[in-house]
């Protein structure tokens, strides 16, 4: 599947943008409804995007009904999720959308060469400018 | 006659420009071989989908249809070229899960007919049926009780545990099951996708919060004792191997809860 528009910022050009982040390894567009992969870049180095994106969907519903546990009020709206590991950091938006979603945004960064104050600066600029 | 995905891979080779109807059951739309959009009778499509956000207006939908298309509906600045490819995938996914299976209609094809929606993002025929064919693989995994998909469905009267944690749509579904709407119609009353109803009302049947609506008792049943020592009892007279077959619907229930139980374990 395929954009073929190239205004402002399309599903599919968005994650050039993400990519662009200082430290992008590899970007997947994720619809969290469905845990469907809408669009990924970067080399999937033997990781199947479809199983991958399930996989992260399933991260984040436990990682809400988690929360929800734990924080007062019990209601929770995560904006955005970040993992370390030995290897570099997993950066995760997560975008409300007028319909369903919400529409996830991943983005696996590199250990030495990213900074994490910015490509969360990034990201949130990136997810307003695509769904505003 | 050929599957609907037959017919549209040989209308994509012909690179073929127009709309492909699928008796009432839907339509399918494409421009030089490449779907551009897709409908389905059965679930909400993306102008239902866009006016239950709240954002735009059926009325002004179906005003732009009429004169302007996308093309005005974004310079309005309601909903941004994301929002709109994003609403449309939603849609069409959701569509395809519907209407790819269906048989018995005469399909049409009208040349040159497009759909207004279309045209902001492309989708080809294997990447329909392979996310399709994923989609249904993911409700069996949830809970595996294809009736519910399609029989009324209600809240249970008793929740099996102390506390429960739900999604915006599986809270959406457990309070709209009124025991009337099967989980389609509900989508249609939600302005949800069929999907989502369908996999949440899984989600929440596998939980016990949700039975059919014609189901008497929602709770599971305690095997009773008696019971147990009859199956062993059979299963050691020389009846067939592997696991004892009651024929008791409740018992099946109870194993497939177990074996969700299991594998949430680990």
């Amino acid at each position: 599947m395929t954009a073929r528009e190239a205004t402002v910022l399309a599903l599919d050009s968005c994650l050039t943008e993400v990519m662009a982040i200082p430290g992008a390894l590899d970007a997947m567009l994720v619809d969290h409804t469905s845990g469907m992969a809408v669009s990924f870049s970067g080399q999937p180095r033997g990781v199947d995007a479809d199983k991958a994106a399930a996989a992260l969907t399933e991260m984040l519903r436990a990682s809400m009904d988690g929360l929800s546990r734990a924080c007062p009020g019990d209601t929770v709206r995560i904006g955005d999720l970040l993992i370390s590991t030995d290897q570099g950091h997993h950066l995760i938006r997560l975008t409300d959308t007028l319909f369903e979603g919400p529409l996830v945004i991943y983005v696996r960064l590199d250990m030495e060469r990213s900074n994490i104050a910015l490509a969360r600066h990034r990201l949130r600029a990136i997810s307003e400018q695509l769904l505003a | 006659m050929p599957s609907l995905d037959t017919l549209l891979a040989g209308l994509a080779k012909e690179r073929a420009t127009g709309a492909l109807r699928v008796g009432r059951a839907g339509t399918v739309y494409l421009d030089d071989g490449r779907i551009t959009y897709m409908t389905c009778a059965q679930v909400p499509g993306a102008e239902r989908l866009l006016a239950a956000g709240g954002r735009v207006p059926e009325s002004a939908l179906r005003r732009l249809q009429a004169d302007g298309g996308t093309e005005r509906l974004l310079e309005e600045g309601r909903v941004t070229l994301g929002e709109l490819q994003y609403c449309v995938l939603g849609a069409v996914l959701d569509a395809a899960f519907f209407l790819l299976p269906v048989t018995g209609a005469r399909p049409r094809f009208r040349p040159g007919e497009g759909h207004w929606l279309g045209g902001r993002w492309y989708f080809d025929v294997p990447g329909l049926v392979r996310e399709c064919a994923r989609r249904r693989a993911r409700l069996a995994e949830t809970w595996p009780r294809a009736d519910l998909d399609t029989s009324p469905v209600r809240a249970a009267r008793r929740m099996p545990g102390q506390s429960v944690t739900l999604s915006d749509v599986q809270w959406e579904v457990a309070i709209g099951a009124d025991g009337e709407a099967t989980p389609l119609e509900l989508a249609k009353r939600l302005g949800r996708s069929g999907y989502a109803v369908l996999l949440a009302v899984r989600r929440l049947a596998a939980a016990g919060l949700i039975v059919a609506a014609a189901e008497t008792e929602p709770l599971p049943r305690r095997v009773k004792r008696l019971d147990v020592a009859r199956h062993r009892a059979d299963a050691t007279a020389g009846g067939p191997l592997g696991p004892v077959v009651t024929g008791d619907p409740t018992d099946i229930e109870l194993l497939l809860r177990l074996r969700k139980a299991l594998e949430e374990l680990t």
